[in-house]
């Protein structure tokens, strides 16, 4: 047997599994669940794993009866299991992204599937749970694949989980799929929500009206309604901020209760303790690491550092090795060049005919690489549009040697100052790297060093190889590093960024860090929208804090968020 | 051996992730024109027809979607959908543009099923976009008594309604689709070949 | 999509949704059969009347209709400046107005009122999520449709937001070179809006069926149940009588000297 060789080298259970047999007075809001999302069958709940837990997908691979299981045993069996897994996405020339893994996941088991991006967690998590190849047609083969009865999911996107407008409807869909009757929904709803801590005072609550951290709490409400036997993860809190990645993990921790739990995530830092198990993988797929989480990120720290993943402890790592100096620790921060940038002076950023943001008198100089924090909705990216007069602006903003009335368009802000969206993509416009950037280039140069400008370009942003991939294909890093070289062709020596480093892994976010460091010494100024309190600290020379619409400077070294 | 998929073969009929990705096709195209073209209402009153050259534009979501999926029903219920849209969005035609998106897009649906919804060339998207634009005059003439129009008025009406589909909804459409292909974001709608599982060993 | 707006609810809202849809394309079927501009105007008066009742204030009410006036003119002028006729009563150049083409035209400005009324007067007092509910459950609706068209809705108010955005980067970017036209216009716009939401209806999908939505097989349960009532006769009733009264009256009275636009 491959797979059981795969688990019984690579797993040493460090510490006995959440609960093992008393997850029916687990102190969680899910005991009081229990007998209400049962579906009549009491026993349902504490034992997630009984009979019909293992549902083969076809006959010839099912389980001999007599080998099944009995219930109510935890941990007597795989909740999912793949052995000689083959898979590739359609297409001409795409790779193999498994070629023959193996893997077991028992039941009850809390694993977490760690990796560099593109390594296929994802996919393999879907495979797993039987949306591969059921629901998504990704060709696939292998030899024996075993999922769980009742997988539950939640996926990356708040903003792409739900077919319905109201909290209710939402967790009421999911009821309907399993056939509850409609007069036991409303009790259902209510204790659903609750049960990841989302209290409405009526659960006919606009989705449209949640932040993303509630989206996601709600998205957990509606895979408990459906009673899963397993619950996978696909890095429920890569979009969210610091608050809403807590209340996630939290509502999570709360109803996962003795269910089998498989979770694909970058940002460990808040669940990895909680895990019985964790599992590296390499860029191609294969296994590189399998054991408890405290054997993993002591042994394998040089494997995760490599593959991006933010273990606890990355950062001070990072310190320790960082080939560019960050500003903000470099001796030399506090030397800075007086050469002016821009100057603002009361501009007022309007926004559905108000004032949505109004800044002191601020300058910004050559060499700042500048903070700007605030809560969600406080106006930070509307003071950006604001510079970039984007939108309808009032109050002064002053260039040297630029007389103000060529300051008025966006289009003339654009030939001093780059804005980096949040999303690259809208930023891109033609079919190929090398395209995008000589697409930049002032149309004055010609042919040969148009290429050649646009392949020091590629090679400067770490692009080199991609000219001829549509820009679409790249990863979200290498999309970032493209955007923010396509707004800085021009020659411009300002640079905002919204969020520069939201959703990426730490290998993306260490090279979009040291980029924009290599731009900043360099003799630009970098105006950076963040909710990371490390990058503020590590890389910024400055930090303005936007508070109710109010833009000011944050006097005092320490990064405060 | 076995395999854990069922079979290479297309699956029959539109899938939910087909229809989604229809719908959301003609989403796209009627925040477009709704945010983009404005001009229509306001153009029309010259009784010049020259809002008809962008007409096409409605029959875009039929013959695009088809070109993304590629299957029976894509084109018409994208065309349905954008009308149902409109119409939700309190658009100023009411329930006629459901009538007219569901026979639109029939109309551009009987050109494809034609060629056995095996071709999805330039000519054959063409021929699919007129198709639509003749079931949408044939409604305005019982609507509009647009045969009522002096001669030289509803020969420019007409000509003008069908050289707009056929740049819009014709080559416009095609060439997008192309676009959108080399993007990538089509790999996963377009269904494997039995090449892909060889491939798999 | 008028529901994020407060309103009272009124006996329309009641009204069952599948009903109201299908005697609302109903009545343009109808109307393409009305060709005295008398009884037009009197079917476009009638069919005004319902706005008051949609539990929407007056004043909104007037806001949503006031595209009325354009498609009114939208509709009417053409026809009426270089539609055919013999009673010529005025010329100018390309311009030949007739006393048939102005009854013309203004006969197609009153079925155009008169069908972009009963639209409003719909669109204002129907939820979508009762209409596809209720379409699921009278007309047997396969649900992957339905649910679908619910979730393309939620993603409007996303896109709209994005087709925003899109225009900001696009402004910024500026205009290099190439990239001018129509063609180019339009694929700046719709390739990143298109890449983005086919990806998001993806994901949608693989969330639907994650939630083991699986159209077709098994019984499906409704969070909210459709059915026929006292009110769907009333509302029936009503409709019909407007329409009958507008036909006698418009055909007894006639006020226009024309009773045949044809």
């Amino acid at each position: 047997m491959k797979a059981a060789d795969i688990i019984l080298k690579g797993c040493i259970r460090s510490h006995t599994p959440t609960n093992g047999g008393e997850i029916g007075a687990a102190s969680t809001p899910l005991a009081a669940l229990a007998p209400a999302i049962g579906s009549g069958r009491l026993p349902s709940m504490t034992n997630a794993s009984g009979t019909g837990t293992e549902r083969p997908r076809h006959a010839d691979e099912a389980v001999p009866a007599a080998k099944r299981p009995t219930p109510p045993v935890q941990h007597a069996g795989p909740a999912a299991r793949v052995e000689n897994l083959r898979l590739r996405y359609p297409g001409e020339d795409t790779p193999l992204l498994f070629k023959g893994l193996s893997l077991t996941i028992e039941r009850g088991q809390k694993v977490l599937l760690l990796g560099p991006s593109g390594c296929g967690k994802s996919t393999l998590l879907q495979v797993l749970g039987g949306l591969v190849p059921a629901a998504i047609r990704i060709p696939m083969k292998a030899d024996c694949c075993l999922v769980p009865a009742r997988p539950g999911y939640v996926f990356q996107d708040p903003d792409s989980q739900f077919c319905m407008p109201y909290a209710d409807e939402e967790i009421a869909f999911a009821l309907e799929n399993a056939g509850i009757a409609r007069e036991e929904m409303p009790a259902r709803i209510s204790r659903c929500l609750e049960a990841v801590g989302l209290c409405l005072a009526d659960p006919h609550f606009p989705v449209a009206g949640m932040s993303q951290g509630m989206k996601q709490r709600l998205a957990i409400a509606a895979m408990i309604a459906m009673e899963p036997d397993a619950l996978l993860l696909d890095e429920p809190t890569a979009l969210l901020d610091e608050e809403g990645t807590r209340q996630v993990w939290s509502s999570l921790r709360s109803v996962w209760g003795g269910r089998t739990v498989i979770i694909v995530e970058h940002k460990i830092a808040g669940i990895a303790e909680d895990m019985d198990r964790v599992i590296v993988f390499g860029p191609d797929g294969s296994i590189q690491a399998d054991g408890s989480p405290r054997l993993v990120f002591r042994e394998h720290r040089e494997l995760l550092r490599e593959y991006g993943i933010w273990y606890p402890g990355f950062w001070e790592d990072y310190d320790r090795n960082a080939a560019i100096r960050p500003a903000a620790t470099a001796p030399s921060s506090g030397v800075r060049s007086a050469e002016l940038l821009l100057e603002l002076d009361g501009l007022e950023g309007w926004r559905g005919g108000r004032p949505k943001v109004r800044t002191g008198p601020l300058a910004v100089n050559a060499g700042d690489w500048i903070a700007v924090t605030g809560v969600n909705g406080a106006g930070k990216s509307t003071l950006l549009l604001a510079i970039m007069k984007l939108i309808k602006t009032k109050g002064s903003l002053y260039i040297p040697g630029i007389p103000v009335q060529s300051l008025k368009k966006p289009g003339d802000m654009a030939k001093h100052a780059a804005l980096s969206f949040q999303n690259p993509e809208f930023q891109l416009v033609t079919d190929s790297v090398l395209d995008e950037l000589a697409y930049s280039l002032p149309r004055s140069l010609r042919e040969p060093e148009r290429s050649s400008r646009a392949r020091t370009l590629m090679e400067n942003y770490a692009l080199d190889g991609l000219g001829g991939r549509h820009p679409y294909q790249l990863s979200m890093g290498q999309k970032r590093r493209l955007s923010v070289a396509t707004a800085m062709v021009g020659g411009q020596r300002l640079l905002l960024l919204d969020e520069p480093t939201f959703g990426l892994d730490a290998s993306g976010t260490v090279r979009m860090m040291e980029q924009l460091e290599r731009l900043r010494s360099g003799g630009c100024a970098i105006l950076m929208i963040t909710h990371d309190p490390e990058l503020v600290r590590r890389f910024a020379t400055r930090q303005w804090l936007v508070d109710g619409g109010l833009v000011a400077e944050r006097s005092g070294g320490t990064a405060c968020i | 051996m076995s395999t854990a998929m069922p079979n290479a073969d297309r699956p029959k009929g539109l899938t939910l992730a087909d229809i989604l990705v229809t719908l959301v096709v003609a989403v796209v195209f009627g925040i477009i024109y709704r945010i983009w073209n404005p001009m229509y209402d306001i153009l029309k009153p010259l009784g010049l027809h020259a809002e008809q050259l962008s007409y096409g534009m409605w029959f875009m979501a039929g013959t695009f979607a088809f070109l993304l999926i590629r299957k029976p029903g894509a084109a018409l219920l994208a065309e349905t959908a954008a009308a149902a849209l409109e119409a939700f969005m309190g658009g100023s035609w009411g329930a006629s543009t459901l009538v007219y998106g569901v026979l639109q897009g029939l109309g551009a649906e009987i050109i494809f099923a034609a060629f056995l919804y095996r071709k999805a060339g330039p000519i054959v998207t063409v021929l699919a976009s007129l198709g639509s634009a003749f079931v949408s005059i044939f409604i305005d003439a019982h609507y509009s008594y647009i045969d009522k129009m002096t001669a030289w008025n509803y020969t420019l009406f007409v000509s003008m309604r069908l050289l707009g589909s056929v740049v819009i909804a014709g080559l416009f459409a095609w060439a997008l689709a192309k676009a959108l292909e080399r993007t990538g974001v089509l790999s996963l709608i377009r269904p494997a070949s039995a090449k892909d599982y060889e491939a798999l060993g | 999509m008028h529901l994020t707006f407060s309103h009272r609810e009124t006996w329309l809202h009641r009204v069952n949704p599948t009903l109201k849809l299908a005697v609302s394309v109903l009545l343009f079927v109808a109307a393409l059969f009305v060709h005295n501009p008398n009884v037009m105007a009197l079917l476009a008066a009638a069919s005004l009347l319902p706005l008051l009742a949609t539990g929407h204030p007056p004043l909104r009410v007037l806001l949503y209709a006031s595209p009325f006036l354009l498609v009114f003119i939208s509709s009417a002028s053409g026809m009426i400046m270089f539609g055919t006729g013999a009673t010529l009563w005025f010329e100018l150049g390309l311009i030949r107005i007739t006393e048939e083409s102005f009854y013309r035209g203004l006969h197609l400005g009153l079925r155009s009122l008169q069908v972009a009324a009963v639209g409003l007067a719909f669109a204002l007092t129907t939820r979508p999520v009762a209409l596809f509910y209720s379409l699921m459950q009278q007309l047997r609706m396969p649900s992957k449709y339905a649910y679908s068209f619910l979730a393309a809705l939620n993603m409007v108010p996303l896109l709209a937001d994005e087709f925003f955005t899109l225009r900001q980067a696009l402004q910024i970017r500026g205009a290099g070179p190439g990239r001018k036209g129509i063609y180019g216009r339009l694929r700046m716009y719709a390739l990143p809006l298109l890449a983005q939401s086919i990806r998001r209806a993806q994901r949608t999908a693989a969330a639907m069926e994650a939630r083991r939505f699986r159209s077709g097989s098994g019984k499906r349960t409704y969070y909210y149940v459709y059915g026929w009532s006292r009110i769907d006769a009333l509302y029936a009733v009503s409709i019909a009588a407007l329409w009958l009264l507008a036909w006698l009256l418009g055909t007894h009275y006639p006020l226009l000297a024309a009773t045949d636009v044809r």
